[in-house]
């Protein structure tokens, strides 16, 4: 019992993380189609912002959050307006420049901060564990699945129950006819790529101190969130949620059962099957043609 | 048509020169150099392998790592293999490191030259087959091909460094002996290693341009523009793709077993995400829409990287990223598109049809001007 217990909150604790990163990759993907290579890098920056505010100011983890959200974000401005609007009519070549764009960011702080690993401390109530039925749960981690529901219901809240995500919504559905009513698309779309970006942020903040912090760090990340943005079905938040859950506890179970390299293996072979059966996703988003 | 094939024949005449003269006689013909210039050549076939399937067909295959990486290895198995012939039951040395008893029976044949390059050729453009019908039949395109290909690149890529007593795990294949053809051995650092790989490429670059020459690489262009319209005049689509697919595939291992031949070998990095998307974006910057454009692009940004990382070691990265975004922003077709937008202002005095069908009906902008 303890050790199914064990294992299930290990793969919670996965699909948490799973899923703050992949929020941001399925909002920026699923409202303007664009492939954004460079989300691993904003999780990178998002950790080093964390490290930065902890190392430099003191700032425990917490109240370091929503300035690097702040500050992800605007960096996600910046860029979008610098080179991603440009792109918005050639969809897969933007799998080229956001690559680009993620090389740029990387050596970047690979200059100014060097390649040595940081580390962030978490904050000191969550230092502990205890005991659940024979299942260890440690509070970090339990912390950062709590986070990470708060972070998908006030997505779920911008997208659909505010002025921002009905426009958004809108010109989802048409572009030619929402700019007919007035909404500005260049600033809808400049906005949500900074949301998506400070998401991304937020997650890379709450990794920090599970991970060592390196500027290499994201790449290890781009891949599992489109997998499950892919395996949603673009455009769907339930459906990035429940593909992070099964994603995330399928790892655990098949690390658990096997190892961890043939579990990893297990499931991209899935998801490649999955995706030849299913290309639209589990929910596919409903658009009125 | 007649024009564009005699542009065709010009650009591989010049290609040839570069190739064969220039590149060459700018080391000086030292052999030790030129080893250098073999890596650039097999980057810049396998270059040409992505600008076949993604340029002509519009598949874009974020694997293509893959079957380099393959061709690399079955290189390494055979070599490492003859390195080997002295130890105890002729097992690779780091099979003794981890226990393996005896040779696992897909390193057997390995043992023999000609199933090894019938295998650099065959199993790429067999697994691309397989996976190209599996994709294509489910008339999977854009995206999602990109998704699929990277993630089967990179189970195999995990699968070799996990198994540390059959592929050398993390560590790769290292300490091979020389090939060597009908009793020659083949020395990566003289002149004729170098002329060796610069025939191969140009013989594979010239049966690519047949193909993109053929009626079948018309049907491939006519897919990048329309799958839909293309089944309607009753071509099996998916046949198409996959068979240039697997040519694609073949190239590509071909480019594997040189450049392993010049490193002399092989690293589960050979399929890494990194050189995979680097490969595709060579491509981009030379021209997806011609092969030789591609292998030129491989080429100049290899040998660019290779003069940039002497001069500023650290930042030569940061300008590789920044070069990539402007050719991707304002060089959509790549040094090709310049060429091709040249000429035709050099032949507008002489027909005003050429104009017609060379400027692509761009799609209608959906983010600028704000209303």
């Amino acid at each position: 019992m303890g050790v199914f217990l064990n294992e299930l909150f290990i793969g919670l604790s996965l699909a948490s993380i799973l899923l703050m990163v992949a929020l941001g990759l399925a909002i920026i993907y699923g409202s303007m189609g664009v492939i954004n290579l460079a989300h691993g890098q904003f999780v990178m920056l998002g950790a080093y912002g964390a490290w930065l505010l902890q190392d430099a100011l003191g700032l425990s983890l917490l109240l370091a959050i929503p300035i690097v959200f702040l500050a992800v974000g605007l960096i996600g401005i910046v860029i979008e307006r610098a080179v991603v609007h440009r792109l918005y009519h050639r969809p897969l070549d933007t799998i080229l420049a956001t690559w680009g764009i993620g090389i740029v960011i990387e050596q970047v702080v690979r200059l100014l901060l060097s390649s040595d690993a940081r580390y962030v401390a978490r904050p000191g109530f969550l230092d502990s564990g205890f005991d659940l039925a024979g299942a260890y749960i440690a509070s970090y981690r339990l912390f950062v699945v709590v986070f990470a529901l708060g972070m998908f219901a006030a997505t779920w809240y911008v997208m659909f129950r505010t002025e921002f995500g009905m426009r958004l919504r809108a010109m989802v559905q048409n572009v030619e006819i929402s700019r007919c009513y007035g909404i500005s698309a260049r600033r809808i779309y400049a906005l949500t790529f900074a949301y998506g970006a400070g998401l991304a942020g937020i997650a890379g903040a709450l990794v920090s101190p599970l991970v060592s912090v390196t500027p290499t760090m994201g790449n290890s990340f781009v891949v599992d969130a489109f997998l499950v943005v892919i395996v949603g079905g673009v455009g769907s938040l339930l459906g990035a949620g429940t593909s992070a859950l099964m994603l995330g506890e399928a790892t655990a179970w098949l690390s658990f059962l096997f190892n961890e390299t043939t579990g990893r293996i297990l499931i991209l072979l899935a998801v490649v099957v999955f995706i030849r059966f299913r290309p639209e996703g589990m929910f596919p988003a409903k658009v009125r043609g | 048509m007649n024009r564009m094939f005699k542009f065709d024949c010009v650009g591989y005449l010049i290609f040839a020169l570069i190739v064969l003269v220039l590149m060459p006689a700018m080391v000086g013909f030292g052999g030790y150099e030129l080893n250098t210039y073999s890596r650039y050549l097999a980057l810049g076939m396998v270059a040409a392998a992505v600008a076949l399937s993604w340029g002509q067909a519009g598949i874009l295959n974020l694997g293509q790592a893959l079957t380099f990486g393959i061709g690399a290895y079955f290189t390494a198995m055979h070599l490492k293999l003859k390195a080997s012939a002295s130890l105890a039951g002729g097992l690779p040395d780091f099979m003794g490191w981890t226990n393996v008893e005896a040779l696992p029976w897909f390193w057997v044949p390995f043992h023999s030259l000609a199933f090894t390059l019938a295998a650099i050729i065959l199993v790429p453009a067999a697994l691309a087959g397989l996976l190209g019908a599996f994709m294509f039949r489910g008339r999977i395109t854009g995206v999602f091909v990109a998704i699929i290909t990277l993630s089967l690149m990179l189970a195999v890529q995990l699968w070799i460094i996990s198994e540390q007593g059959w592929t050398g795990g993390e560590n790769g294949l290292t300490g091979l002996a020389p090939l060597s053809i009908f009793g020659f051995s083949l020395d990566p650092y003289t002149v004729a290693f170098y002329y060796l790989t610069a025939g191969l490429l140009l013989f594979v670059l010239g049966l690519a341009l047949v193909i993109v020459k053929s009626k079948a690489g018309l049907v491939l262009r006519a897919i990048r523009e329309n799958p839909e319209r293309v089944r309607f005049f009753g071509y099996d689509v998916s046949r198409y793709e996959t068979i240039v697919f697997a040519v694609s595939a073949s190239m590509s291992g071909l480019a594997g077993m040189i450049y392993c031949l010049v490193l002399e070998f092989a690293s589960p990095t050979y399929m890494g995400l990194s050189l995979s998307l680097a490969m595709v974006i060579w491509a981009a910057v030379g021209g997806r829409e011609s092969v030789i454009a591609a292998a030129l692009g491989g080429i100049a940004v290899n040998m660019a990287e290779g003069k940039l990382s002497d001069l500023f070691f650290d930042q030569w990265t940061l300008m590789l990223g920044v070069i990539f975004i402007a050719v991707v922003l304002f060089l959509p077709r790549g040094i090709f598109g310049l060429i091709d937008q040249l000429r035709l202002r050099f032949h507008e005095r002489g027909s005003r049809e050429q104009r017609v069908d060379a400027e692509p009906l761009s799609p209608p902008k959906t983010t600028e001007q704000e209303g």
